[in-house]
């Protein structure tokens, strides 16, 4: 038991620290907002956190490999105006609009994978170019915000199952899931020691290339399926949609303590990361601090997360 | 592995020559298919584009040298131009609106500087940071939409030409002299390099790696708030995102003249070669007609094939 | 088992194999020796499948064999023991033990109760004591080898190769992983050793093969062979040649250290470094020696003691205080450490001394070009000129870059890290004779050393240190090997 303690307390020291600062907000809240200690404001900010949940999610398997994708963001503008250009208030092209952008996802994730392997070119600039490639691309199609989704689409974003909304639903079962998947499957611990030391990985025989196309393609998955909760609360596809959050996707990330050299974190630190992150700018609501404060603290949040977690370099 | 043995001749003459056929190989395309190309007007106007690009160029690539990257450089330049605003307007603040944009931009290098020395953090993680946090304060200043005028002067500086010769493209030209001279000649230079090339052997002989880190970041940030200011004068008109895009120019333009990633290799030279190349296709795409948005695209595209052209060997 | 027959590799600027075989029969330790760069390592990595040979063909079991990958290899029942380990520091003891072998449980997921049960029992096995939950991170060096050995052990390999599998280990674990070894020969399994320390060699293979510059010199029965004529068959000249006569009247003493401690890793050591003599710093790898050397050099902080110098007394050391004073020091890990790897050797040689190449700033690329011409000659330095890159060349030539950097700078103390490590038995002959002239110049020479024959061979006197301490201080007819093994292995008093 003792063991056990000191075994979190070491390797997991930095998610102790995200959820007292999580307690920390949450009792701040509750003193300066009568309706901020609430189930429903709970539930709300849960809902809100789905599309940043599930990119951040994506990300973090790729942190884990010792990447980085700074594509998501234009994946998200590009998904989320096929989805509703596509569909455009056609229930059967929904469906046909859904397979596209998850493949679309899927594929570019490949695509940066493949093109870091073989090019040789580190995934900051692969996914620096592919992010500005896609955000063209975004903007060839279309400038405006474009198409409908049918009638009870937004049922996907204000909806809920056994009185959770159901973006907090999928996202509790994606982490879950994706929790299980690093811990139990050869793959999952495959991506970690990858992270930690690509060469060795190669020399020992891992598949090192199965792993990163399975993080970056997962990745890619998961921005095209954070732009179907976007573009169900937003009714439409718009061309910029996605522009935040390719910086608001690793901040949790590394919140969570997931060490961006690589090899070290997990996926439900970034939960935490998450919802910390949607707590504060919740809390930032309440205060009625504009918009523009939440861009500051985000800042700040970064700074702070990374300089606690300082990345183990080695001496001398 | 007959194979690589072949190919690396072909890339060294790649890597060595590969940006001067490039860019002439552009300029010959672009002229045949469109004439206007290379009438005066628009060869000063591609030169009053690329002024303000090339001097945040001279900031990325000593960053870049020291194994860093820097992507506040749009965010400063944004604040810099926000600041032109901010007083009356006339000349007389011209030299009021010059220093606090510098202390800015300063101040932001060495916030970036010393987070990365002293507390390990990654280079782009921190410049990141510090890239949302101006645009937080400078959003949260403006109320959103910054109003008022730029003085005259940097009008004159950002955007008029002295016998064709733009004024912007001068001051360009003296700071990259400058900072060539200091990077081949002096012993400053040398210790860039040296850190860049190994940080830890650099601090083992003696040279204060941190420092001359710290100093590749607050010039980067001092040369983006000059660059904000000249570009303010350029557009005319100031909103909240002068320089937008800026980040990843720099970068690209960096990065195609041979300036590695890795650190410790590259020259500003190069680095003004890839941002004249950037130029130049911007302003082909808007020659031929092509939309607007293909000048992302190509970007996206030119970064990866550039890079992947410079790949270190083994 | 395993018939390599001419088979050839280059790299580009290098021919590292040429038509070189080797034949390794199941149930046989075959040693595999040569100086560096004779082609051990990259022989190696082409049966491990990293590299593919450019000719010749690899008969592994009965058949000839193209692998593409390491993991073909392994799928065949290859596993190497590298040099530089091949362990994941953020994964645990048992994980790293498992990896690629998962031991699986429900709904064929990985089950971590038994993959940490058995790697208990594996290591138990071995006789090391190992928490299998610790990080691999957390280990010391000896401790991540044994990590690295228990990995062979995990499945039923048929050759098993070893580089340099005890540079980091000494004493006891040697004799557990000896043991070991010749239980899997016993079994048939076939083994490749590589080893520098032909003591070893004698004691454990039966059969060895030497290589040199690339190309297959022989191979012959070790109890058929001589220490001698071993020796001869790698380097073409005889032992005795290798270590110039000691010094016999040793100077003041230059540099006092007093209780220096370095958190966690030096426990108030002190020294004294005297003009013209050799000092070899000896013990085990890790027992604290690189540390503080760092520490007297200002590359680590120290927590407690000072350092004396030229009249002057530190508390703070800082490597360019270190540098002003006269201190030099070459570090054990040249690529880390040592040398911009990507930049000419006049960048080099002139990095710690950039004030004598300059004028109030201003760079001399001249005088910097005439000096490394000159010290290029003078260390018999093999290179294209000043402008030649470091990154491709040798592992002797490199160390040479470096003294003749630190022996510009020097001007009272030269410390050196493992200066013979990954140099071929010429080069190390050169950097001895190198090491003295230093003395007989007036420098101090401090030399940390894991090799026991440099180290009773060159050395004057010679301080032992275990886990921090220092525990000994030889000199003259003291230094021997029995000596210093009992003070590097001793228990502390407590």
């Amino acid at each position: 038991m003792i063991a056990t303690f000191t075994f979190l307390t070491k390797r997991r020291g930095g998610l102790l620290t995200v959820i007292a600062l999580i307690l920390v907000l949450t009792i701040f809240g509750v003193l300066v907002s009568e309706t901020f200690g609430t189930a429903s404001n709970a539930l709300n900010i849960l809902e809100q956190s789905t599309p940043l949940a599930l990119v951040s999610l994506g990300q973090t398997l790729v942190i884990i490999t010792g990447g980085i994708d700074l594509s998501v963001g234009s994946m998200i503008s590009l998904a989320s105006v096929l989805l509703s250009g596509i569909t455009n208030g056609d229930p059967l092209m929904m469906v046909v609009a859904l397979a596209t952008i998850m493949g679309a996802g899927i594929l570019v994730g490949l695509i940066n994978a493949g093109a870091s392997i073989y090019l040789r070119v580190h995934p900051l600039v692969v996914t620096l170019g592919m992010g500005a490639i896609l955000q063209g691309l975004t903007l060839l199609y279309t400038q405006t915000p474009i198409g409908k989704m049918p009638k009870g689409f937004s049922q996907l974003a204000y909806g809920k199952v056994l009185g959770l909304p159901i973006g907090a639903v999928v996202t509790i079962a994606a982490f879950v899931l994706t929790a299980i998947f690093l811990r139990k499957v050869p793959l999952g611990r495959y991506i970690y020691a990858t992270g930690d030391d690509a060469t060795g990985a190669q020399l020992m025989g891992l598949p090192r290339h199965k792993v990163l196309f399975l993080a970056y393609g997962f990745c890619g998955l998961m921005a095209s399926i954070a732009a179907i909760f976007l573009v169900a609360r937003l009714g439409s596809g718009q061309p910029y949609t996605g522009q935040n959050f390719t910086l608001t996707s690793i901040t949790p990330v590394v919140v969570g303590g997931t060490l961006l050299s690589g090899g070290r974190g997990g996926v439900m630190g970034t939960l935490m990361g998450v919802y910390m992150v949607s707590l504060l700018n919740n809390l930032l609501n309440f205060l009625s601090l504009s918009t523009h404060f939440q861009l500051i603290v985000q800042g700040l949040i970064v700074i702070i997360a990374v300089s606690v977690y300082v990345e183990n370099k080695r001496k001398v | 592995m007959a194979h690589t043995e072949q190919m690396a001749p072909a890339r060294d003459i790649l890597r060595t020559y590969g940006i001067h056929i490039v860019l002439a190989a552009l300029i010959g395309v672009t002229a045949i298919l469109s004439p206007a190309f290379l009438s005066g007007n628009n060869i000063s106007n591609m030169l009053l584009q690329a002024a303000p690009l090339g001097i945040v160029v001279i900031g990325q690539v000593l960053v870049i040298l020291v194994r860093g990257l820097d992507l506040s450089v749009a965010s400063v330049m944004a604040t810099a131009a926000v600041v032109a605003t901010t007083f009356s307007g006339q000349d007389s603040d011209a030299f009021p609106v010059f220093v606090v944009a510098m202390l800015i931009g300063l101040a932001t290098g060495l916030v970036n500087g010393l987070l990365i020395t002293k507390r390990n953090v990654s280079p782009f993680l921190v410049t990141l940071a510090t890239m949302t946090l101006l645009q937080g304060m400078r959003f949260a200043y403006t109320q959103g939409a910054p109003s008022g005028n730029v003085p005259p002067i940097y009008r004159v500086l950002g955007s008029q030409t002295f016998y064709g010769v733009p004024y912007n493209l001068m001051i360009l030209v003296v700071l990259a002299t400058v900072f060539s001279v200091l990077l081949h000649k002096t012993t400053y230079g040398r210790q860039v390099y040296l850190t860049g090339g190994n940080p830890v052997m650099a601090r083992l002989v003696g040279i204060h790696a941190d420092r001359i880190t710290i100093a590749s970041y607050v010039i980067s940030g001092g040369l983006a708030a000059l660059a904000g200011l000249i570009y303010s004068g350029f557009v005319g008109i100031v909103d909240n995102w002068v320089g937008r895009g800026f980040e990843l120019d720099s970068i690209v333009a960096a990065v195609m003249g041979g300036v590695a990633l890795s650190g410790g290799r590259g020259t500003i030279l190069g680095g003004l070669f890839g941002a004249a190349i950037l130029v130049v296709v911007f302003n082909a795409v808007l020659m031929l007609g092509m939309p607007i948005e293909f000048q992302i695209i190509i970007k996206g595209i030119v970064i990866i094939a550039a890079a992947a052209i410079y790949v270190r060997r083994a | 088992m395993l018939t390599i027959s001419k088979v050839s590799k280059s790299f580009p600027g290098v021919k590292a194999l040429s038509n070189v075989q080797l034949e390794v029969k199941a149930g046989e330790i075959h040693a595999l020796v040569g100086e560096n760069g004779a082609g051990k390592s990259t022989l190696t990595r082409i049966i491990a499948g990293v590299h593919k040979p450019d000719e010749g063909t690899i008969e592994f079991d009965g058949e000839i064999v193209h692998w593409d990958s390491p993991a073909a290899a392994k799928a065949a029942g290859i596993h190497v023991i590298y040099q530089e380990f091949v362990l994941f520091p953020n994964l645990t003891v048992a994980e790293n033990i498992f990896l690629g072998h998962e031991r699986r449980g429900f709904l064929n997921g990985i089950d971590h109760g038994r993959t940490r049960q058995d790697a208990l029992d594996l290591l138990n096995r071995l006789g090391v004591s190992i928490d299998p939950d610790a990080l691999v991170s957390e280990l010391s060096v000896a401790d991540q080898q044994m990590v690295e050995i228990a990995k062979a052990l995990v499945h039923k390999v048929k050759l098993l190769i070893l580089d340099e599998p005890t540079a980091v280990i000494a004493g006891h674990e040697v004799e557990l992983l000896f043991g070991r070894l010749r239980a899997l020969r016993d079994d048939g399994v076939a083994i490749i050793y590589i080893s520098h320390r032909l003591e070893e060699i004698f004691d454990l293979c039966d059969r060895v093969t030497v290589f040199k510059d690339g190309q297959f010199v022989a191979t012959e029965t070790l109890a058929e062979m001589t220490n001698d004529r071993l020796v001869s068959l790698m380097v073409g000249r005889d032992m005795s040649e290798l270590f110039p006569p000691k010094s016999s009247a040793p100077g003041p003493v230059v540099l006092t250290a007093t209780n220096i401690s370095v958190k966690g890793r030096v426990h108030s050591a002190s020294l004294e470094l005297r003009a013209g003599e050799i000092t070899a710093l000896s013990g085990m790898v890790g027992a604290g020696r690189t540390e503080l050397a760092m520490a007297i050099f200002g590359g680590l902080p120290m927590i407690g003691g000072q350092v004396a110098i030229g009249g002057e007394t530190f508390t703070r050391m800082t490597p360019s205080l270190a540098i002003e004073k006269g201190i030099g020091l070459l570090t054990e890990d040249r690529k880390g450490q040592g040398l911009a790897m990507l930049t000419d050797v006049a960048t080099n040689i002139s990095a710690s001394d950039l004030g004598s190449v300059s004028h109030k700033g201003w760079l001399n690329h001249g005088r910097e070009k005439e000096i490394a011409v000159s010290e290029i000659a003078n260390y018999r330095i093999a290179c294209r000129g000043p402008q030649g890159a470091v990154l491709t060349m040798s592992g002797g030539n490199q160390q040479k870059v470096l003294v003749a950097r630190w022996a510009r700078t020097s001007k009272k103390v030269i410390i050196m890290d493992e200066p013979t490590r990954g140099v071929d038995v010429g080069a190390k002959a050169e950097i001895y004779r190198i090491m003295r002239d230093l003395a007989d110049r007036g420098l101090a020479v401090l030399m940390i050393s894991s090799e026991m024959p440099e180290v009773i061979g060159l050395a004057d006197r010679v301080y032992v240190m275990r886990e921090g301490v220092i525990t000994a201080e030889l000199r003259g007819d003291e230094i021997a090997e029995n000596r210093i093994i009992q003070a590097a292995t001793q228990k502390r008093a407590s």
